[in-house]
């Protein structure tokens, strides 16, 4: 029931916009993230928008599992987390190098 | 960005690469762990998946408290079939609940008897509902996490501030980080570390872990829904289990800001405030409900309507409290894939699409019966 998936605000009027996924389009209200516009994607909750879908890192996790399946993971990657900048392992995924 | 940037977190060579990543991880580690997964929604990514097959030998994945269908308390599911009884209503909820078994009845058997029962993807569209019928009352079964409380909450003042009267909300909301605290409190469960619930967290903030670090010193990483997700995830919680510390760390980077959402979280307590709160398995814990708030007392159902649901109680051999716990698996009900199926549920860990039952029953069967 927490599920949420990812759409795109088509239209956007007041706090009542249209999202897009799949090729469908439903109504959405934005009143619990009143910064969201059009174009942006948005993950969506019982016919609610929640949470911003930040590009920019889901691209940077994206670009970690492409360096650690092409092995060239050179454990100088970031080890940000989001959270205060740094926790044990950051990613999890530093510190391995291709000859692992 | 296109929405296809998902399947790369489903991608084989990226799942195969961060297994085996995860492989040397786990075999960094001094002993066997165990790592709930406190999300229905993960449970079912997992079974779905085969993730928990798939894990080395050491790192064992416990399903938790985390269907908010699950978790709520047979009193409460009474209490709602009482309402819906009544004449003049009209009871509206989320789907999962139509076919959850009460103490005499579940919803569905009392839409038979003739209760108008509606199931709604949304509370827009109950609230529609009680536009367009201003001579009956629309209840709202309010249940689920702090995911979905917020859209609850804004019905509420929507309704408030539209003078929509006949619009309630019985509320059963519960809170995560509370049934955290209460579960790392159970002696029995012996878990290591949580993996915690990305859309809840979406909402409260990571640092609503925060007591479950400093207190009982178990890592917490908030993961998102994929395979990758959830195997980096588990590579974090294993690196933190393997230097032993415990920190709040962020997996689900795309989709949780570090504060959460605010706005969410503020009309949240705007319309509610803290109570205690029964949930099935667990009992009561304090202070991990959501009460609405007095100046919103016209739209509270449990205000309005004084049913007496009478003595409530869970189905015979069901363990379904036991299973929300970790402290059971399915296949160690005598019930499950017998009288427990999809088609005949008993308890509401094999109705939910997020039921730890249904999950094993539908993905799992091979391993457990």
């Amino acid at each position: 029931m927490c599920l949420a998936i990812p759409a795109k605000i088509v239209s956007i009027d007041n706090q009542r916009a249209t999202v897009e996924v799949g090729g469908l389009t439903r109504e959405a209200s934005v009143v619990l993230l009143p910064d969201a516009g059009l174009g942006d994607y948005v993950l969506m909750h019982a016919g609610f928008a929640i949470s911003l879908v930040d590009e920019d890192e889901a691209l940077e996790t994206i670009r970690l599992f492409e360096q650690l399946a092409g092995g060239s993971f050179l454990g100088e990657g970031p080890s940000e987390t989001g959270l205060d900048g740094l926790s044990p392992g950051g990613t999890g995924l530093d510190g391995l190098s291709p000859a692992e | 960005m296109p929405l296809s940037f998902l399947d790369d977190f489903r991608r084989g060579d990226h799942v195969r690469a961060l297994m085996n990543r995860l492989e040397k991880s786990a075999a960094a580690l001094e002993r066997p762990v165990r790592i709930m997964e406190v999300c229905g929604t993960h449970t079912m990514a997992i079974s779905r998946h085969g993730i928990r097959q798939a894990l080395p030998p050491n790192l064992k994945l416990i399903s938790g408290p985390g269907c908010p269908v699950c978790v709520t308390a047979n009193s409460d599911i009474d209490t709602f079939i009482e309402m819906a009884l009544l004449p003049g209503v009209i009871a509206t909820t989320f789907g999962d609940m139509l076919r959850v078994p009460g103490t005499r009845m579940g919803l569905a058997e009392a839409r038979g008897r003739g209760a108008r029962v509606q199931i709604v993807y949304s509370t827009l569209d109950a609230l529609r509902l009680a536009r367009e019928n201003p001579e009956s009352k629309i209840i709202f079964f309010g249940i689920g996490f702090e995911t979905t409380a917020p859209t609850i909450a804004a019905a509420i003042a929507e309704a408030s501030s539209s003078g929509l009267d006949n619009f309630l909300v019985l509320s059963a909301h519960k809170t995560v980080p509370r049934a955290l605290t209460a579960l790392c409190s159970t002696p029995e469960l012996a878990v290591d570390a949580f993996l915690c619930p990305g859309h809840v967290t979406a909402m409260i903030g990571p640092h609503a872990y925060d007591a479950v670090v400093a207190d009982y010193g178990l890592p917490c990483v908030i993961a998102g829904f994929e395979p990758a997700d959830i195997l980096q995830s588990l590579i974090m919680l294993c690196g933190q289990l393997a230097v032993g510390r415990a920190e709040v760390a962020l997996q689900y980077t795309r989709g949780v800001r570090p504060d959460g959402n605010p706005t969410a979280m503020a009309l949240l307590h705007q319309v509610f405030s803290p109570c205690d709160a029964e949930w099935r398995g667990l009992g009561v814990i304090p202070g991990s409900g959501l009460a609405i708030r007095d100046e919103f007392a016209a739209h509270d159902a449990a205000r309005h309507f004084q049913v007496d649901a009478g003595y409530s109680h869970e189905p015979r051999g069901c363990l379904c409290g036991a299973i929300l716990t970790g402290l059971k698996t399915p296949g160690e009900c005598g019930l499950f894939g017998k009288a427990c199926t999809p088609d005949h549920p008993v308890g509401p860990c094999m109705v939910s699409s997020e039921g730890t039952c249904a999950a094993y029953y539908l993905y799992e069967t091979n391993d457990v019966l």
